[in-house]
This record gives C-alpha cells, sequence and structure tokens, in this order.
C-alpha cells in the first residue's frame, strides 16, 4: 500500500510510523541493497571560489617546474599571496610530476587528521571543461553535476534522493535556513535546520488544550495543499507537511547530544565559529539517529562556510589573512567532528565530501586573486582511503588559456589530466551510497555528443577512494 | 485580452495592491478604490500607484542593524507602497552588503539613490551605481590598480547589472576579454569620504599606452551585434568619459537575434518580480511577450522606468497572475519574498514594532532582525552580490518556521491590547463561516482562500461541529480560537504566495 503524506502524518501523530523507522531498524538496513544503508554523507561547500592553489601548493618542483611557476606568479611581501615552501605542511607527492605537495600551514587541523588518521584523500584539478568564471553559473554546474546539457531539474543529491527515498521519508538535512542547489530536489524532503533548539513547531502559548485542535488544522490544510497541480503551491505543502512532524522530532537531539556529549560540544564551541556550530548541529543529529530517536532519518547532510571570494585582502599565511582565517575555521572544525564521530563509534560509516565553486587564478592582483579554474576537493571519513589523488593543475605561463587560468584536459595522452568532479560524485553515490551505476547515468548523463578527448570521459564511478 | 481601459474587480485591484505594495489592507483597499472614482481600471490604477514624486528616504543609522531596523519601519508606512517594493526589488539587483561596504553612511547614501532612480532612466540609474561610493567597496573599484586591475566590478556589471552571463538563446554575452578590457576603464577610480563624490587618481588609471601588451581598448569583438571591429570605448575619451562611454555600450548590446540585450534582461526580471517564475527561464511565449512589453514601452529609446512598469501594470500577463483559489496547474502565482510577509502582516493586523530593536509591540519576542535573519532576508545584507534566491529557494522547513513563528508572535501579543482581533472584524458575528470570512478579508486574502481550507477552519472553530456558534464576547473564546484562526491562515499555504 502506498502511504500518503496525509496518512504519514496521522500516523506520526499516533507514533507508529511505518517508513522512516523501518528504515531505521538495524536488521531492515541490512536488507536494504542498493541504498546508503546505515552510512552517512556530509557535504561541506566552501562558498565563493577557494584558491585552491594556497590550498594544495608546491612544495617544490618535481620533473614539471610547478614551485618555480608559483613563485613567478605570486608576489611575497605586502599584499601578496605567496606560501613559502617551508611552512607548508605536506601531504605527499603530486601523481603526475612528484612534486611535494604541502597545505597551507592555517590548515593545520586537516593536517593533523591526514598524518595520524591517514584518512583524507586530496583531490586534485577537479572541474569541467570551457570553466565559467561566475560564480552563479560555476556553482549552478557543480550542484546540478550538468555542465553542458539542457537543464536538469534540482540537484546531484537531490535527483539522486528523489531516486532512492519515497515521498514521506526525510533523509536529509541542510543546515542552514534556505536549501542549497545540490540538495534541491521534487519528490522528497529535505530539512534545513539553522539550529535545532529553535526548530520546535511556535504554538500560541495562551491555551495549550487548543493545541490538537491547531495541529489537526494545519496539518489538513497542509496536506490539501501537498499534492496541488499548481507547483508553488503543492512544494509549500510538502515542505510545511514535512517540518511539522520534524519540528516534533528533531527538537529534543539538542538536549541529547548536550547532556551526553557536553566536553565534545564544549570542543566545537571553543572554536568559536559559526562552521564549527553547524558541524555540531550535524553531529547532534547522527548521534540522534545512532540512538534509535523515533522519525530521526537523516543520512544526508550539508553546511557551508562563505568568504572565499578573496578578490582583495586574502594574505598568505600571515595571522589575520583572510584566507588563512577561513582554513584555521574548516580544518580545526573538521577535526573536532572526525573525532567526535569517531567517539561516537560512527566515523567507519561518515564520508565527508568538500568542494568550491571555482578555484582562483594563478597571477594574483594587487592583493588577492581573481576567478580561476578548476580546484582541489577532499573526501575525508573512516572508511576513506586517504592520499593525493588527481594531479596539480599546470601552472606554467605556457600552459595557461589567455585568461591566464589553468586549462582542464581529459586528454589521456596529458600528464596534467584533470579530473571530472562528475566522476568524484559519481564514485561516492556508487561505492558509498549504494547507488547502481545506470541509476547514476540517469540522473547525472553523459554528454555524449562532445569530443571524448575534451569533454566528459566520465570513467567508471570506480575512484579507488574508499578502503575495501 | 485586455488593454489600459479593461475595468478591474475588487479581487484584481487586491491583486495589484498585493502585487505592488505589501498587501490589502480594508482601510488602503477602499482609498484607493475611492481615489479613482470606485470605477478601476488596469490604466487609472496603474496611473494612481505611480503618479507620486519619490521620496528619498535613507534608512540612516550608525550600524547595519540600526539602518535595518529604520528601514523595516520606514516600510511600515512609505508614502507609496509601490515606491518601497520598487527599491527593494533595485536593492536586489544591484545586491550591495553592508558587512562589505563597512559603513552604514554610504550604504544609505545608496538607497537614497536607488529611490531618486527607481522609476527614473535605466541607464542612468546603471551609471549612478558604476561610481557609486558602497559598491566601490563591494565590488573593489577602489583596489582597482592600473597595475595588477581587479575584475570583480567588470564581470558583475555584465553579469549581473546589465547583460547577463547568456542571451536567450543561451548564447553568451560577453567573453573573459571584455571582463578584462572593462575592468581597465575602471581602474583608478575611488571616492571623497564621508560625502562619497567619485574621484579617479590618474596614477592609478590604466591608459591605453601604458600597456601597450594588454592591447587596444575594444571590447565585444565576438558578441553583442558589433561585428569583429567591436567598440573602441575610448572614443569618447579616456579617464572620466570613458565608464559612461562603457555603459552607453553595453545598452547598444543586442542578443544573436538583433534584440536589445539590457532591455530584454530587465524587462525579464521585472516580469519575474510582478508576474511569476515563467519568466526565470522563458519559453517562446513569453519572450515574445518580453519583447512586445518592450516595443509598447519604446524602452530602448528612452529607458524610462516608470513607463516600462505602467506597460507591465496594465498587461494581460500581470493580471494572469491573479487568479483566485482553488488554484490548479494552470494558475500563475508567486511566493512572497520575507520582507513582504513581514511587513504586509504588520500592515494587516495593524501592529506596531517598538524598541531598537523593532520588536512587536505587546510582545517580548524576537525583534525585526532576528525575524527577517530567520526567513532568509536581511535587509542591507543580501547573501552576495547576486542578492536572495526568489520563488521556491525562499521557501525550507527553517525559513517556513520562521514564518510561523512570527505569526505567532503576532497573535502572542496581547500585553497592553497589541493584537486586537476586535478591531480588525465584527466581533458580534457568531457564525463561524461568516467568522472565517471576515478574518480572510481583513487579511486581504478573500479570493485566496478555497472552500476546502474555508471548511477546515470552520471545523477548526467549532472542534469538529462540537460547538457550533462562537461567542467572541468570552474571552477565552477570543484569545483561543480567533488568535488561533488569524495564525493558521498566516500560516497557511496560500497565504506565502500572492
Amino acid at each position: 500500500m502506498k502511504v500518503s503524506r496525509r496518512r504519514f502524518l496521522q500516523g506520526a501523530t499516533a507514533g507508529a510510523v511505518l517508513g522512516p523507522t523501518l528504515f531505521n531498524h538495524a536488521l531492515v538496513r541490512k536488507s536494504l541493497a542498493n541504498t546508503i544503508g546505515n552510512r552517512y554523507l556530509v557535504v561541506v561547500l566552501l562558498d565563493g571560489g577557494n584558491d585552491g592553489l594556497n590550498t594544495i601548493t608546491p612544495i617544490d618542483d618535481g620533473a614539471a617546474t610547478l614551485r618555480q611557476a608559483y613563485d613567478a606568479h605570486r608576489n611575497t611581501g605586502n599584499g601578496g599571496v605567496n606560501l613559502p615552501s617551508g611552512n607548508l605542511l605536506p601531504v605527499g607527492a603530486d601523481p603526475n610530476s612528484g612534486a611535494s605537495l604541502g597545505l597551507h600551514p592555517s590548515l593545520q587541523g586537516l593536517h593533523d587528521l591526514h598524518t595520524s588518521k591517514g584518512t583524507v584523500a586530496f583531490i586534485q584539478g577537479c572541474g569541467y571543461p570551457d570553466a565559467s568564471l561566475s560564480h552563479d553559473v560555476s556553482r549552478s554546474i557543480w550542484e546540478t553535476a550538468n555542465p553542458l546539457g539542457v537543464p536538469l531539474v534540482g540537484g546531484w543529491v537531490g535527483r539522486h534522493l528523489a531516486g532512492c527515498y519515497g515521498p514521506t521519508d526525510v533523509p536529509a538535512v541542510v543546515v542552514d535556513y534556505g536549501l542549497p542547489g545540490d540538495f534541491r530536489q521534487t519528490t522528497t524532503s529535505v530539512l534545513a535546520i539553522k539550529k535545532l533548539e529553535d526548530f520546535g513547531f511556535p504554538y500560541d502559548y495562551y491555551d495549550g488544550g487548543d493545541v490538537a485542535a491547531k495541529r489537526a488544522a494545519f496539518d489538513a490544510i497542509y496536506s490539501a495543499a501537498s499534492g496541488s497541480a499548481q507547483s508553488q503551491f503543492d512544494f509549500i505543502g510538502n515542505s510545511g507537511a514535512a517540518t511539522l512532524v520534524s519540528s516534533e522530532a528533531y527538537p529534543p537531539l539538542h538536549d541529547l547530544y548536550e547532556t551526553d556529549r557536553a566536553a565534545w560540544s564544549a570542543q566545537y564551541s571553543a572554536i568559536g565559529r559559526s562552521f564549527a556550530e553547524d558541524l555540531r548541529e550535524v553531529a547532534k543529529m547522527i548521534y540522534g539517529v545512532e540512538q534509535g530517536v523515533p522519525d530521526v532519518n537523516a543520512r544526508y547532510f550539508e553546511c557551508n562556510n562563505g568568504g572565499y571570494d578573496t578578490h582583495s585582502g586574502q594574505g598568505a599565511d600571515e595571522p589575520g589573512g583572510r584566507h588563512g582565517e577561513l582554513h584555521a575555521e574548516v580544518g580545526d572544525s573538521l577535526k573536532v567532528f572526525y573525532e567526535d564521530l569517531e567517539d561516537m563509534g560512527v566515523i567507519d560509516d561518515v564520508a565527508i565530501l568538500v568542494w568550491s565553486e571555482f578555484s582562483r587564478r594563478i597571477q594574483q592582483n594587487s592583493n588577492g586573486t581573481d576567478h580561476g579554474s578548476q580546484g582541489p576537493m577532499l573526501l575525508l571519513g573512516g572508511d576513506v582511503k586517504g592520499g593525493v589523488f588527481g594531479n596539480h593543475p599546470n601552472i606554467n605561463d605556457v600552459a595557461l588559456n589567455n585568461n591566464g587560468n589553468t586549462v582542464y584536459s581529459q586528454s589521456a595522452t596529458d600528464p596534467f589530466r584533470s579530473t571530472d568532479f562528475r566522476d568524484i560524485y559519481g564514485s561516492v553515490l556508487k561505492q558509498w551510497a549504494g547507488m547502481p551505476h545506470n541509476d547514476i547515468l540517469t540522473m547525472m548523463p553523459l554528454d555524449t555528443a562532445a569530443p571524448a578527448s575534451n569533454y566528459w570521459t566520465v570513467e567508471d564511478f570506480d575512484l579507488d577512494l574508499f578502503l575495501p | 485580452m485586455g488593454d489600459e481601459n479593461t475595468a478591474l474587480s475588487v479581487n484584481e485591484v487586491r491583486h495589484v495592491m498585493r502585487r505592488t505594495g505589501f498587501g490589502a489592507p480594508p482601510k488602503d483597499l477602499g482609498k484607493l478604490l475611492k481615489a479613482v472614482n470606485d470605477a478601476p481600471t488596469r490604466g487609472n490604477l496603474a496611473d494612481e500607484l505611480l503618479g507620486y514624486k519619490p521620496k528619498l528616504y535613507k534608512p540612516g543609522g550608525k550600524d547595519p542593524y540600526t539602518a535595518h531596523n529604520k528601514w523595516i519601519s520606514y516600510l511600515q508606512k512609505p508614502k507609496s507602497p509601490l515606491q518601497s517594493k520598487l527599491v527593494l526589488f533595485w536593492h536586489d539587483h544591484f545586491a550591495t552588503q553592508a558587512s562589505a561596504v563597512g559603513d552604514t553612511k554610504l550604504l544609505a547614501r545608496q538607497i537614497r539613490m536607488l529611490h531618486e532612480h527607481a522609476k527614473g532612466n535605466f541607464r542612468t540609474l546603471v551609471k549612478e551605481v558604476n561610481l557609486d561610493a558602497a559598491m566601490m567597496e563591494m565590488l573593489d573599484t577602489v583596489r582597482n590598480k592600473k597595475a595588477i586591475p581587479n575584475e570583480n566590478y567588470s564581470r558583475e556589471l555584465q553579469e549581473l547589472f546589465s547583460l547577463g552571463v547568456d542571451d536567450l538563446a543561451g548564447n553568451p554575452n560577453y567573453t573573459q576579454a571584455d571582463v578584462s578590457q572593462i575592468a581597465r576603464a575602471f581602474t583608478g577610480w575611488d571616492y571623497d569620504y564621508p560625502k562619497g563624490t567619485p574621484d579617479l587618481d590618474t596614477d592609478d588609471h590604466d591608459y591605453e599606452a601604458d600597456f601597450p601588451l594588454r592591447g587596444p581598448k575594444v571590447i565585444f569583438q565576438t558578441t553583442g551585434g558589433f561585428g569583429p571591429a567591436g567598440r573602441d570605448f575610448t572614443a569618447g575619451g579616456e579617464g572620466e568619459a570613458e565608464v559612461d562611454t562603457v555603459t552607453d555600450i553595453l545598452f547598444d548590446h543586442t542578443d544573436t537575434d538583433g534584440e536589445n540585450t539590457v532591455a530584454r534582461r530587465i524587462t525579464r526580471r521585472l516580469l519575474r518580480f510582478f508576474c511569476h517564475e515563467d519568466y526565470a527561464s522563458p519559453g517562446a511565449a513569453e519572450i515574445a511577450t518580453i519583447d512586445q512589453i518592450i516595443s509598447d514601452a519604446n524602452f530602448t529609446n528612452t529607458w524610462d522606468l516608470q513607463a516600462l512598469y505602467r506597460t507591465i501594470f496594465v498587461h494581460d500577463v500581470f493580471f494572469e497572475t491573479s487568479g483566485t483559489a482553488p488554484y490548479g496547474a494552470g494558475t500563475k502565482k508567486a511566493i512572497k519574498w520575507p520582507v513582504d510577509y513581514f511587513i504586509s502582516t504588520l500592515r494587516l493586523t495593524g501592529m506596531k514594532l517598538k524598541s531598537r530593536d523593532r520588536r512587536i509591540f505587546g510582545g517580548a519576542y524576537d525583534g525585526a532582525f532576528d525575524h527577517l535573519t530567520q526567513m532568509g532576508q536581511v535587509l542591507l545584507e543580501p547573501p552576495s552580490v547576486f542578492g536572495w534566491d526568489w520563488d521556491t529557494a525562499w521557501i525550507s522547513s527553517s525559513t517556513l518556521l520562521a514564518r510561523y513563528r512570527f505569526a505567532r508572535d503576532i497573535v502572542a501579543a496581547r500585553d497592553a491590547g497589541a493584537f486586537r482581533p476586535d478591531k480588525l472584524i465584527d466581533t458580534d458575528l457568531t457564525d463561524p463561516g461568516e467568522i472565517v470570512d471576515a478574518v480572510s478579508d481583513s487579511l486581504g486574502v478573500p479570493d485566496q482562500v478555497t472552500v476546502a481550507e474555508r471548511q477546515v477552519y470552520i471545523d477548526y472553530l467549532t472542534d469538529n461541529g462540537a460547538n457550533p456558534t462562537i461567542d467572541l464576547d468570552d474571552d477565552d473564546v477570543l484569545n483561543t480560537k480567533l488568535h488561533g484562526l488569524y495564525a493558521l491562515v498566516m500560516q497557511s499555504p496560500a497565504y506565502q504566495l500572492h
């Protein structure tokens, strides 16, 4: 029997919910093939165009004069963004040139994870051909995973969710006020929760005896709107109906976590940044799922950190440099989050994927950097195979295009061959979220008309990013 | 098909008020009808709405929080709701963040400038924005020096303020070379503080002869319909005149089918704002409408925004969105902006804000800034230079709860009788259906409540028929059921749309 949202809501009132709670049951979970099962995916956006060349930076030349080229374009001193070789935190060798690579010195927290756990994948050169230098266009390309073809509805995570979950499921939560493009979807509900403790349904205080009547009326008008042929009406109906149920299930996760894991909570507070606090909200929800709290079934999360559009005031690695501050925020927060989840015993079931809409130009302007092309992604988690993947982009003058940007290439003979960002998405969906290969191709279609030497030779989604 | 002489129903007037202002409070509706001698037509209503002299308001205040709250208070009782709504549209279009500007005075002056030009000449408006001090801070013009130009403003001028990335056929409107060249035109510009007067430092300006390797200052050699020679923007002189010349060239840019790019883009955005989301990705029918409106308004010859607005306000597409409940597949609706939801609800319920935090009078709850933060729209702090994402992007579980919370805070404001439903409807009514109708009328949405919703509200009032007559003179009934009904309507899916 198909469970309508109306029935679902009525069921929720009585405390007997079929769909999501069933999914939460350990025995049932194992039998659900082709799903993320008892795993989690956390997506992190560095919004504004993170300077990848000052995230994973060549320490020496290797076989490709990478460090020379870096020093030639990036200044030291007043307004300069050059990171001195000696200060970089080594992570391994560039697969192509053999150059030693290092992290921005402010990414100390991330480096600690790399050295102590070995479960951080640094994936270089991720992008797509003819990179758009517009934030909006490029972000949308990454979010929809659709650079060349006709526009697709929803984001890549959203379409994946729509393919794997029913309309009464609430499989994902975004820690924000609104939904980012990668999580937009049409048939299943994604919650936006900025603060769990504020997520309760706001009933009037006056007469508590009337709450049941208010709830029933609210449920009825939203259930009626849900399923309307008018698209916005339907959208609001679905969102409000899912909100009502979740507004009863999610807020208690705050107290649960603060009671059981106060010492961990304090570690996020000590970082004192909103990004750390956002990750803590994710930790609270994962803890809730692990504790079996009814109607809490989220497996996909998103957080973002803004401020990466460093046209000016970017800084190098001196105290107070804007990019360094952002890196410190992200590195330190991820470290606490990782260790918190490890302490919960769940880190082997968590993968964290970090992306940005583009990188920045190798040639700096007077005290910052303008928009660039492909950049690095990060993947970390207990079952992630650590190390350097993908090639550092070729930043030598001769290889730059006439805008001064690095060139994306899928030519098999190009030693600097780039990484198709959709190959990362596909590998995560296939190997981590259990989505069958053909289903991935359906929701993330290839552009078969483009020449394979340059465009979209998306492979088999078998990038070796996870431990066996 | 209608034209400016087409008579309007009262519900259509309500629709016009909701779209061009902040809700349709019965008192304002009465005044507006009286102003057109109780014989509203598309044309006389548009003229009545557009026929004001702009008040050049600026949100003063030492810090962004204070400035935000002052602006909110102004929006509650604007001289012309349309003028205020237009300024919100332009604030979104030329999105500038207080946090990036770092000085509230400069940004307040920008808002005043938007008031001045909101129904003026669009080309003049873009020229004002080019050298607006707050914008120069926002998009790094003050850091754009000849040695190494900063491309931030040049790109957004083309992408956001005038052309857009692609034309309506999906062909690019400009190239990276155009971005680099136009960035040169803006090198060396700065402003005098605190007046904000633009000032060119010629030592920092990139004259063509300074950097011959950067090539001639020529743009649009591959796009815009200018031919392979493109346009040399130093023809009118370098420096002071150059920025205006660049702007004039942008306004001559055509799509690949020969139609004017800027006119199409701005008309399309206005249609999206005043009508509906179909104009976000227009098909052939929408493109034909856009072109027709531009032609009817003679927009490419005059760039007169007032004429453009009037053409939209008498057009069928504007009234196509006035559909009454129930909504079907073909009903065109739009989701209210948070600030629209916030302001119109305050106006409709007669609520006042007080204290520095602009709290709801009679309640001890969140102030205006907190409410709007949670709803996803803080004035003077758009999320980025792209402004806010519209329509369904306004709606998430988090922002919906913020709207519900705000509605709750209004009806819960009982101290000192701040929320007075007895002043909004006749409390002698006892018939639940009549009470529901009176409430939806007072909230300006009698045309937007479906029969099914009306029945839900009746069931709520009567506890599913257990109490078939409602005694609103009983304080408990009034405080529970009537307050509750007001909250429900303001929280309903239909009330989020207009």
